[in-house]
């Protein structure tokens, strides 16, 4: 006998029952992982809301089959595109930890690999390179940054597809065991799922991390400095609106990670230029602070209007 | 007859819920490595059964080392297969848990040969009796 | 304070306090190389407690009398020093008292050497118990150690992750050979991995010794190949004399037995000499401690146990009787806990509840398996895995060969609840308190155990112990 699928809510058993989604959220203490992810990363407020909607998403399933309700078991492998430094690793670290705290993975570790973790050198190196990443993430989130390097259209007989193969094989078969998060460039990720469809298939949630704004840029800068107990003068904090305007359009920006250099770069230069100055009655105050100086030696500001 | 070797094998044959929870206990409780070996010579001073790919360090959780079993013993059903955890602590650098997770059909066990010396003494061999005279992997059926 | 006399007038003749010899010293800290033992002194009423001096005297360079002799030598190394007592809690008239030894004053490697000085002339005195020694890595390392250790025992047996079962054949006296070898083959055949001789089976009238040792190696042979697990039996080597000893082991590896016994009573040259030829011919080295309630069961006089088992590590056994807390041998759990760290541990920390009084580390001696034997069965094991661990041999002797059944059926049944209760710990249940219905869920499938459990569900020996923590966990106020 054909079984048949039934819309009608008429034949749900009970379907009057109470659910408790609320008692449900707060026995799984998620909140505190949104609120961590909310100190620790300025802005990125789509990313933000997008979290809590996949979280939203896995809590009521779970609730849906804990009352006995069909719940196709979710795939919850994701792709997270973006520039560098946009968040997209810390992310996935609490995405981990939301996924232990509902119940979809059992451990709730992140193991973050590239391509040289998974893809060996020679022939018959790469299957157990893979799959020893493989089992040591097991029970968490295999993170593979920068994943379109695995496939390489130009060579077909590079390893890398052999890893992505046993890749497809896990993730559609262990389920239950891991998730796997693939991470990169927006528009190299977009060609590497369309040369691989088995892969795009396969994954549920896809989030992109915007660039940071200038402002927003700033505000990490200030969090970075008050971990460390430094300060701005005010000429210093003009001077580094500046700096990061410039540093946007020159190669190799890396939003949160570029201006983490940057200020490393000018403690540097701040203790140099302390050290120098170091008979004319130092205070407390000039150990903490950051001058425009420390910030205008940069490179950055080199060549003004020519091409670096 | 049933071969008794490994921590476990006067209990009924684990089943794979029970054989990953004690995987669970390695690696949770204690921070073992895992290994997976299988034989078809379990003499009980054969020391060095093939083993099944490397020992897995630093593992989280019982399913990758589980897939292992699985695939040993999809290329190995009629062999002996254990798995083993490894402490590498200082004092131990040993085995501390390893029982038998996968056994032939039938197993026909050990012949006690015995040489007469000189006086009453007598000279102990024990042999396997599948494992005399069929070369290996051909010893239990497929 | 120290009141020691210094020059001329230390050395005046006739006789001084050893208070002001230099045998107390308050002051004195102890050398990184120095050996420390640590006494339970009950001195008379009225007598000063640092007369402890007295003690570190007499086992050390101290006659009743001063000697001009001292003064060819340099005397202040030579005299042990009492450095610090310390009352004991609970107690009005007792003490403990510390004392430490140069290295200089001991021959390397020699426990007899040892014992000649620290017990050999101070227990003329009223009340006296040695109750814990220190030993520095230097000292250490002059000794061999066990010949084996758990871990190659372990490795060679291929036996790993639970307490080993073992069995002693009884009757102690009377079986013939081929009757005690019978015994011998059930208990194996059922899922023992080992069984023992008594402290008292040599070679008697009723049993000769190579009868003995024929039977039982035909019997663990048989066994082991009727299971395909490595087997042995404790031949006990104990005799009069060195030579005979050696004779006896001789035969047994001759006869391919993986493990040689001997009894406490053959004294520390014996025990060393045995360690010694088990280590060169690749024997485990079980000690039965025969004779040792003798010195280590009065509190206030003797011996503790775990100095004993100091004194065994270094000599050098594989195995050692070490109480079973729930058996017909009693004995304090927090006590028996300190001997079996002393057995098993690399590195002993400070833990008064557990009589261990020094941080001591065991400069990679080997870790002995400690033997818990006597009036256990299979319905305590959830209480033996949780207070022995996994790492020690359970003897279950009557508790194997009086199974209604017969020896094979006791032997399954232990087997049957050591591993279903260690299956039951690693899953994560509590077996100390889950330990009843562990068993009995074993045993619906398992029949031997059932009637090993209906049998002796209500045996428990409920001794007091006579020795028993001075320090003892206070409460938290409030609670």
């Amino acid at each position: 006998m054909e079984e048949t699928i039934h819309n009608d809510p008429g034949n749900i058993p009970d379907p009057d029952a109470p659910v408790d989604i609320e008692g449900a959220f707060e026995d799984s203490q998620v909140q505190g992982v949104l609120d961590k992810l909310d100190r620790e990363l300025v802005g990125l407020a789509s990313v933000k809301t997008k979290i809590r909607e996949t979280a939203a998403l896995l809590l009521v399933d779970r609730v849906r089959r804990e009352v006995g309700l069909a719940s196709a078991s979710p795939s919850l492998h994701m792709s997270f595109t973006g520039n560098p430094g946009t968040g997209k690793t810390t992310v996935a670290m609490r995405m981990a930890e939301i996924l232990h705290r509902l119940g979809y993975v059992r451990k709730g570790h992140l193991v973050a690999v590239t391509r040289d973790d998974l893809v060996g050198q020679y022939i018959g190196h790469t299957a157990p390179k893979t799959k020893e990443v493989l089992k040591k993430a097991m029970g968490g989130v295999l993170f593979i940054d920068e994943a379109y390097y695995l496939y390489r259209q130009e060579n077909e007989r590079d390893y890398g597809s052999e890893a992505i193969e046993i890749l497809l094989q896990v993730m559609e078969n262990q389920r239950e065991d891991l998730v796997v998060i693939f991470a990169g460039y927006a528009d190299r990720m977009e060609e590497f799922f369309r040369s691989n469809p088995g892969m795009s298939s396969r994954i549920a949630h896809h989030l992109d991390f915007p660039d940071y704004s200038d402002g927003e840029l700033m505000e990490i800068a200030s969090l970075m400095l008050g971990e460390q107990q430094y300060r701005l003068s005010e000429e210093a904090d003009r001077t580094f609106r500046e700096y990061i305007a410039r540093r946007r359009g020159r190669p190799n920006f890396a939003n949160a990670r570029s201006i983490r250099n940057a200020l490393d770069r000018a403690r540097l230069r701040q203790a140099s230029r302390l050290f120098e100055n170091r008979g004319s009655g130092l205070t407390k105050r000039d150990l903490a602070t950051i001058e425009a100086e420390d910030f205008l030696a940069s490179r950055v500001f080199e060549n003004d209007g020519e091409s670096s | 007859m049933k071969i008794t070797q490994g921590t476990f094998s006067f209990l009924p044959e684990l089943s794979d819920e029970q054989i990953k929870a004690q995987i669970e206990y390695a690696l949770e409780e204690q921070g073992w490595a895992i290994s997976v070996e299988y034989t078809d010579d379990p003499h009980p001073r054969n020391t060095y059964w093939e083993m099944w790919g490397m020992p897995m360090f630093d593992l989280e959780d019982p399913a990758g080392a589980f897939e292992e079993v699985k695939d040993c013993r999809e290329a190995n059903p009629s062999h002996y297969i254990k798995v083993n955890a490894f402490d590498s602590t200082r004092g131990w650098e040993t085995v501390r848990l390893s029982f038998i997770v996968n056994r032939p059909e039938r197993e026909p066990g050990f012949r006690v040969m015995r040489q007469e010396a000189q006086g009453r003494d007598i000279r102990y061999t024990i042999e396997s009796y599948a494992a005399s005279g069929s070369p290996e992997g051909e010893r239990y059926g497929r | 304070m120290s009141e020691t006399l210094k020059g001329k007038e230390r050395y005046q003749a006739g006789v001084i306090p050893y208070k002001k010899m230099g045998y107390w010293e308050a002051d004195y800290e102890p050398k990184a190389t120095d050996i420390i033992a640590l006494f339970r002194i009950t001195p008379q009423p009225g007598v000063d407690p640092e007369e402890a001096a007295a003690v570190a005297g007499e086992s050390s360079t101290a006659t009743w009398t001063v000697v001009w002799t001292d003064r060819l030598t340099a005397a202040d190394l030579y005299r042990a020093k009492a450095y610090r007592v310390d009352a004991v809690p609970g107690t009005e008239d007792q003490y403990f008292a510390y004392i430490a030894y140069d290295y200089d004053l001991f021959e390397e490697g020699s426990i007899d050497n040892l014992t000649a000085s620290i017990i050999g002339n101070v227990f003329g005195f009223k009340a006296l118990r040695l109750e814990d020694m220190y030993f520095p890595p230097a000292y250490l390392k002059t000794y061999q150690g066990p010949p084996t250790g758990m871990v190659a025992e372990r490795e060679r047996l291929d036996k790993y992750g639970r307490p080993l079962l073992g069995a002693t054949t009884k009757p102690k006296l009377g079986l013939s050979g081929k009757n005690y070898g019978r015994v011998v083959y059930e208990a194996l055949r059922g899922g023992l991995d080992f069984v023992k001789d008594d402290e008292n089976i040599n070679s008697q009238p009723f049993m000769k010794w190579r009868e003995r040792y024929l039977y039982c190696m035909e019997a663990v042979n048989r066994a082991s190949a009727a299971t395909g697990e490595v087997k042995g039996h404790y031949l006990n080597v104990t005799a009069a004399t060195m030579d005979q000893m050696i004779a006896r082991a001789e035969f047994a590896k001759e006869l391919g037995s993986v493990i040689v016994m001997i009894d406490l009573i053959i004294g520390y040259t014996a025990i060393q000499t045995m360690a010694k030829w088990c280590h060169d011919n690749d024997m485990i080295l079980h000690l039965h401690r025969a004779g040792h309630g003798t010195y280590t069961r009065q509190k206030n006089h003797g011996i503790s146990f775990r100095v004993i088992s100091k004194w065994m590590r270094m000599a050098g056994v594989d195995h050692i009787h070490a109480g079973t807390v729930v058996g017909k041998l009693e004995g304090d759990p927090s006590m028996i806990a300190g001997y079996y760290d002393v057995l098993r541990e690399s590195h002993l920390d400070k833990n008064l509840e557990h009589g261990i009084f020094f941080d001591m580390d065991w400069a990679s001696l080997k870790k002995v398996m400690p033997v818990a034997s006597g009036g256990i069965h299979a319905g305590q094991m959830h209480q033996l895995l949780h207070y022995l661990g996994e790492d020690t041999i359970l003897q279950f002797g009557g508790g194997t060969i009086g199974h209604p059944d017969g020896i094979q059926a006791g032997a399954i049944a232990n087997r049957v609840a050591v591993e279903a209760m260690v299956q039951a710990r690693n899953e994560g249940r509590d077996c100390f308190h889950e330990g009843p219905e562990i068993l009995n869920d074993a045993a619906k499938w398992c029949d031997p155990l059932r009637k090993a459990l209906d049998l002796w569900k209500d045996i428990t020996f409920n001794y007091e112990s006579t020795d028993t923590a001075d320090f003892v966990p206070t409460p938290t106020p409030g609670m």
